[in-house]
């Protein structure tokens, strides 16, 4: 699966990030010393108490946030800022209110830079093609505050994708969700993902979440975090089968990684909810 | 068969206009209860008055006049306050330095600014359009203001990972984010509107001596000041308050159509 011959696709290199506290001049560490390479097409999940720094590395990625200290590059070139190449999905989804589904779906193609070499025959094309794609043809017309949570999230997924990114960034995407819809969407986003396809057809992909079951169910490789300051603990290779949608929950494999990494962030996510009375179980933590 | 239900339009004007024709009656009643040739305005007479001036008393082209002053002036307002306010939203420098000027102004009367106005402007229609476009401005910009900081600041950020310019942020993303407040604002706007060119041309009446050229305001004060005909002044009031009821339905259902994502 690693190719060393090639450079990474994403590669940081002690990331650092530090805030000031605007009136008292106070400096956090919200993320300290940070590496990683992560090679095409290999889907990342990172986990770790709330507080972690999670966001904040996903931000940089994304360009949205300059590291204090470190680097990050891209395919050997360091990330300046923004750009379409990296998509972001938000926790809450970021749609435009005011636009349909087909308007939300086509923001990037018609006003941001994906969409330039295209024709609008070609554009209007794809839009319908990742409407259709996650399931959405017939809601075109609707506004986002006619669709329920699951619905919505697959509008953010259909724009994520027909911006065309080669690295997808997941802030929690399924935070909001209800189980069931939660279930059927984490099958649906491996789908999408390529698990089925050779690993060259896969995009890369860094999803953060609180869940996990559900890092454990997606990811090639979890990155636990620890946080204050926000730094890597461990990272956990998976090594279960693809594809996993339907089949990885019932492995006896999936328990014993769970069980893995909730062991390393457990004595901290005792702590971030004020107590240290173990209690029956919890791997989502009730941390928001 | 249509029968007479609640959902017909006619029983809801009936509804809806249940309390003024009921306060109309007991006005009646209670002029009637007055001395013969005595001043005091009263439904009927009012009725009489109204048609006198629609007829011969220039009534229809004194409101047209006021309405044209109003709908120039506030739309001066809205283009420079929809504006200003989308870059004082936008830029902290701007809103830093721009801030402690607007909201010294704000609380100064657009009656205050009349003798300014008169003796730059003169007593015409010039120092009526700045009158209105001074005090539909402020409305407008802080409204305006206000929308472009309650954005989703998840939503600008989501513009710039998909490679959108400042520009194109802020048509795209700013401009319709803020659109409820700054269509509120210009709500607020046409209402100040029209007290302040009622006031500005009652002031600019008494110096350019009356006709159907100085608006509404003015035929209110030559109806007050020459002729004491109260009767008259209640009908311009009512013409108004109509006309300005009108506008403030159509921007409600403006609104609705401008504004089709809200639940």
């Amino acid at each position: 699966m690693r190719n060393t011959a090639t450079s990474p696709k994403l590669r940081l290199s002690g990331v650092t990030k530090s805030f000031v506290a605007p009136r008292t001049g106070q400096q956090t560490l919200a993320v300290a010393e940070m590496s990683l390479d992560v090679q095409t097409g290999e889907f990342i999940c990172v986990v770790g108490p709330s507080g972690c720094g999670k966001s904040t590395v996903l931000n940089m990625i994304a360009g949205l946030d300059k590291p204090s200290g470190g680097t990050i590059e891209k395919d050997g070139q360091a990330i300046t800022g923004p750009g379409a190449d990296r998509g972001v999905m938000f926790q809450d989804y970021a749609l435009m209110p005011w636009q349909t589904v087909e308007d939300n779906v086509g923001f990037g193609l018609r006003h941001g830079t994906p969409g330039r070499d295209l024709s609008k025959d070609q554009r209007e094309q794809r839009i319908a093609h990742f409407i259709e794609l996650v399931g959405l043809r017939g809601s075109e017309r609707k506004y986002p505050h006619q669709l329920s949570g699951g619905m919505r999230q697959r509008v953010a997924l259909a724009r994520l994708l027909a911006n065309g990114p080669d690295i997808l960034l997941l802030d929690e995407p399924l935070g909001a969700l209800d189980a069931q819809t939660r279930h059927i969407l984490q099958a649906e986003l491996l789908r999408i993902w390529g698990e089925t396809a050779p690993v060259s057809e896969r995009k890369t992909a860094i999803f953060i979440t609180h869940d996990i079951e559900e890092a454990v169910l997606l990811a090639d490789r979890v990155v636990v975090m620890s946080s204050h300051p926000g730094r890597v603990r461990e990272v956990v290779t998976i090594d279960l089968p693809r594809p996993r949608a339907n089949t990885a929950r019932t492995n006896p494999r999936f328990g014993v990684l769970v069980e893995q990494i909730w062991s390393l962030i457990r004595d901290e996510a005792y702590r971030a909810i004020g107590g240290d009375t173990p209690q029956a179980k919890p791997t989502e933590e009730a941390t928001a | 068969m249509k029968t007479w239900t609640q959902d017909t339009p006619a029983f809801a004007l009936m509804r809806n206009m249940a309390l003024p024709v009921l306060l109309g009656l007991l006005w009646q009643l209670w002029a009637m209860t007055l001395p013969e040739g005595s001043p005091a305005p009263a439904p009927l007479k009012v009725f009489e008055s109204l048609g006198d001036l629609l007829v011969g008393g220039g009534l229809l082209s004194a409101t047209a006049q006021s309405l044209g002053r109003v709908l120039l002036g506030f739309a001066a307002a809205s283009v420079l306050g929809i504006a200003l306010g989308l870059l004082m939203g936008s830029f902290a420098a701007m809103r830093e330095n721009l801030d402690p000027i607007i909201e010294s102004f704000r609380p100064i009367a657009p009656m205050a600014i009349l003798p300014i106005a008169i003796l730059w402007l003169g007593t015409g229609t010039p120092t009526a359009l700045a009158i209105v476009a001074y005090a539909s401005f402020f409305p407008v910009l802080v409204n305006t203001v206000h929308g472009v900081s309650r954005v989703d600041r998840k939503l600008l950020l989501a513009a710039r990972t998909m490679g959108m310019s400042r520009l194109t942020i802020l048509t795209r993303v700013v401009l319709p984010g803020a659109l409820p407040s700054i269509l509120l604002g210009s709500r607020l706007a046409m209402g100040v509107a029209w007290t302040a060119i009622i006031a500005a041309e009652l002031a600019v009446g008494s110096k350019s001596g009356g006709g159907s050229s100085g608006g509404i305001g003015q035929m209110m004060f030559v109806f007050y000041a020459y002729n004491i005909d109260l009767n008259a002044i209640v009908v311009c009031m009512a013409v108004v308050g109509v006309v300005a009821l009108l506008i403030d339905r159509l921007f409600r259902s403006a609104e609705r159509h401008l504004i089709p994502w809200r639940p």
